[in-house]
């Protein structure tokens, strides 16, 4: 088992959020796991994106180089970066509710879903990176969604109780909307 | 010759024959030294971090452990050392050119850290070792191997007044300069520098004595100049006084 | 502290398995990227006893770490290159007082005050002393989290063993790189040598010991050196480590350390996929060079490729290693938004070579 994700959003989005939970997450499985903090254009202009690799033998290359099978494009200005860099086969999970005209993609799905007006609904556009990580783990298996919630019970639970029944409906709500 | 060890006590080891040159203040300091360590009975945990040049010789008459450290850095030596085992004593010991050229900034901070460390540094005004150049603390118009027309303050400034530059640190627990161009000068100077080990022995803090001293070799002058410059023109500029004492105080170590 | 799997900063997995692994004390100064190394032992080696002492620069540093060796207790720094170029002069006299520490150097973009983005531009001054005189540190190039965990018990043996500072570098890229890392328990290992021989304690139980590197006859010199001679060749024959995939039978070996010897696992499985006969050695002592590795090298391997992140150091020892047998090519860079090969390019240039 081997997957190489990027997730991506502009300041505030929250996808290093994301890329920390799938790594503690990982743990929980007793899976190896590397994060890497971006290098180059994505840098800039207040954009991040944070590589994760989840394995269960020992990880090789901590580098993921266009060649990730699990994209997240939050906002519009990396979703070019997230296009380029999926691997043929791969997922791309795109914020429709950011992102007016997604590309086609020929040789790897795209899924397609307006997560911030999905967050707006359930109370916050602050969650829909949860709403978009629920998606993930609903459509790919990369980690049980169970193990995320007790990921985001021990992150939040003890000085910000009241974000943990929101994020996790946020991702029950991400996780359905695949199924 | 007559073995003096049994009047001075263990720490001086006296059957050792000196480097110092004849009329060097270096060993009058280096008694003193050994003798406060005598006194206060702390000879088997105390460690003599020396500096490079003839205080480096120091140790070799004290029977105690001993470091020769990198050349100006004998403070962050100690620095460590102490961290790592308060309960020793811990001093150094070097000249005006390791202490105040090259060392400068590592003994400001350890002072200013406050750790109980002493520091006896000794000042001749000039490098002896390496044949009588000139140092940060060589007097106005002095004469020395690379100050050949006398220092010049235009562009080497003023000698430099280390015990003043320490007076506002609260860290700094015991401060003093004395000389040892008489033997006046001599018992006041046994008083102080004893009284910087004891500042460390109660773990009160950081303690500094500088010492005025005479260097015929490298100032080439007769013996008996050298003392009468130190008793004038060095101790004109370089004050002897007792800039801090807070060591009467309880206990803290 | 008992064993446990965390999400951390190879920085920050130094500083544990530091601790974990009997330091007490920690000296260093502020510097990218390396600084969350002092952070970590700042809130971690209390729990422990010690104290992370910030000093007013790395020649402090390194001089306090010397005073703090003296006592035979385990002590160590962090840095990166120009703070280890301050730091020389008290490890090259370490070496010569025969003090045991742990230096940690995150290795970035230089010369002069360079680029904070991770390198391997310090082979050259880690490997061959780094400071005046005859002398060698030894040099530790883990090239994950994991290996930093696993092998720091024994760069504190190394270091207590033969009594001299034990060097540990990692391309800044993977100090800064986040991964799930099994941390070990506790445990000194500095504990089971007998620093009483030797350590600058007081005169309570021995008799009066004097540190001096310095030669008060040129007789002094010649036998100091004499000394380290003869301990850097019980090293060299002794201490070599390093990993190797199939060399066996391979046409090409791929040689590197730290991050591009990772990315060898990753780029040798790729090839062998598509037929190319290719291993891969990854020096884990980058001193002692692991020359073993390659005098042992089979009559198959027709060409070997050094890949670097600095424009080319280590392909020197393995063209000294192999002696002109086989000829040696080198890819390389330092800097730049992505401060390193690819794996895509590694991969080329071999298929490249193999084409020749």
């Amino acid at each position: 088992m081997l997957h190489k994700c990027m997730f991506s959003g502009s300041g505030g989005q929250g996808s290093a959020l994301m890329a920390k939970m799938v790594c503690l997450g990982a743990i929980k499985e007793g899976l190896k796991v590397v994060m890497t903090q971006t290098y180059g254009i994505e840098q800039r202009g207040g954009d991040s994106t944070a590589f994760v690799i989840v394995s269960d033998e020992p990880i090789g290359s901590p580098i993921v180089e266009n060649d990730a099978d699990i994209a997240v494009a939050l906002s519009q200005s990396i979703y070019g970066n997230c296009f380029e860099g999926v691997v043929p086969g791969g997922t791309l999970f795109t914020n429709t509710s950011i992102v007016e005209e997604p590309g086609d993609a020929e040789g790897f799905e795209q899924v397609l879903l307006p997560v911030s007006d999905t967050a707006v609904e359930l109370g916050t556009v602050r969650c829909a990176n949860m709403v978009m990580l629920g998606a993930v783990l609903g459509k790919t298996g990369l980690l049980k969604l169970e193990t995320v919630e007790e990921v985001v019970r021990e992150s939040f639970g003890a000085k910000k109780p009241k974000l943990v029944d929101l994020n996790i409906e946020a991702l029950r709500t991400g996780f359905a909307a695949v199924k | 010759m007559e073995n003096l060890s049994s009047k001075y006590g263990k720490t001086l080891n006296l059957d050792k024959l000196t480097s110092y040159c004849p009329g060097c203040g270096h060993g009058i300091v280096t008694r003193l030294v050994g003798e406060a360590i005598e006194e206060l009975g702390v000879m088997e945990r105390t460690i003599a971090v020396v500096g490079i040049g003839c205080g480096g010789f120091s140790h070799h008459y004290m029977d105690i452990d001993a470091i020769e450290a990198t050349h100006g850095r004998s403070p962050s030596f100690a620095v460590g050392y102490k961290l790592a085992m308060p309960e020793n004593i811990v001093f150094t010991y070097a000249g005006d050119g390791d202490t105040c050229a090259i060392g400068l900034g590592d003994l400001m901070h350890a002072a200013n850290k406050g750790m109980p460390i002493t520091t006896i540094m000794v000042n001749n005004t000039v490098f002896g070792m390496t044949g009588g150049q000139m140092s940060p603390t060589t007097l106005e118009g002095q004469v020395t191997a690379t100050s050949v027309k006398g220092r010049d303050i235009s562009s080497q400034g003023y000698p430099l007044l280390v015990p003043e530059m320490m007076q506002s640190m609260a860290g700094v627990k015991y401060l003093a300069r004395e000389s040892v161009d008489s033997p006046k000068a001599i018992r006041k100077a046994k008083k102080s520098i004893r009284k910087a080990f004891e500042c460390q022995v109660k773990g009160l803090g950081y303690a500094f004595v500088e010492v005025i001293v005479p260097c015929p070799t490298g100032l080439k002058m007769r013996v008996k100049d050298s003392y009468e410059r130190c008793a004038n023109e060095m101790t004109d500029y370089f004050k002897p006084q007792v800039f801090k004492d807070e060591t009467e105080q309880g206990d803290v170590a | 502290m008992t064993q446990e799997t965390l999400f951390l900063k190879n920085t920050e997995t130094f500083a544990e398995s530091l601790a974990r692994c009997g330091v007490k004390y920690h000296f260093a100064y502020p510097i990218t990227p390396a600084t969350d190394v002092m952070k970590r032992m700042a809130v971690i080696l209390p729990q422990y006893g010690g104290q992370m002492m910030q000093m007013e620069s790395e020649l402090a540093v390194s001089s306090a770490l010397a005073g703090a060796a003296c006592t035979g207790k385990l002590a160590a720094t962090s840095s990166s290159g120009p703070g280890l170029t301050l730091m020389h002069e008290a490890i090259g006299f370490m070496c010569a007082a025969e003090l045991p520490c742990i230096v940690f150097d995150s290795m970035r973009v230089g010369p002069g005050d360079g680029d904070i983005l991770g390198a391997q531009s310090d082979y050259y001054v880690v490997t061959r002393g780094g400071g005046h005189g005859d002398y060698h540190t030894i040099v530790l190039a883990p090239s994950s989290g994991q290996e930093i965990a696993d092998i720091m018990p024994h760069g504190v043996r190394l270091a207590y063993k033969y009594r001299a500072p034990v060097l540990f570098v990692l391309d800044g890229v993977s100090a800064q790189t986040t991964e799930s890392t099994t941390l070990p328990a506790y445990n000194d290992y500095s504990a089971e040598f007998d620093t009483s021989e030797w350590a600058f304690t007081g005169t309570k139980d021995h008799a009066k010991r004097a540190l001096i590197t310095g030669s008060y006859t040129h007789q002094d010199g010649y036998e100091m050196n004499e000394m380290l001679r003869a301990k850097y060749e019980v090293i060299r024959n002794n201490e070599q480590m390093w990993e190797q995939e199939q060399v066996e039978d391979a046409e090409l070996v791929v040689a590197a350390f730290g991050i591009h010897g990772r990315m060898c696992r990753d780029m040798v499985a790729k090839m062998r996929a598509e037929g190319r006969k290719v291993g891969f050695i990854r020096p884990i002592t980058l001193w002692p060079f692991p020359d073993n590795a390659f005098e042992a090298l089979p009559e198959s391997v027709k060409n070997i490729l050094v890949v670097e992140m600095n424009h080319g150091q280590m392909v020197d020892d393995v063209r000294l290693a192999v002696n002109g047998r086989v000829p040696v090519h080198f890819m390389g860079k330092t800097g730049g938004d992505q401060p390193m090969h690819t794996l895509a390019e590694m991969i080329t240039e071999a298929n490249r070579i193999l084409g020749e």
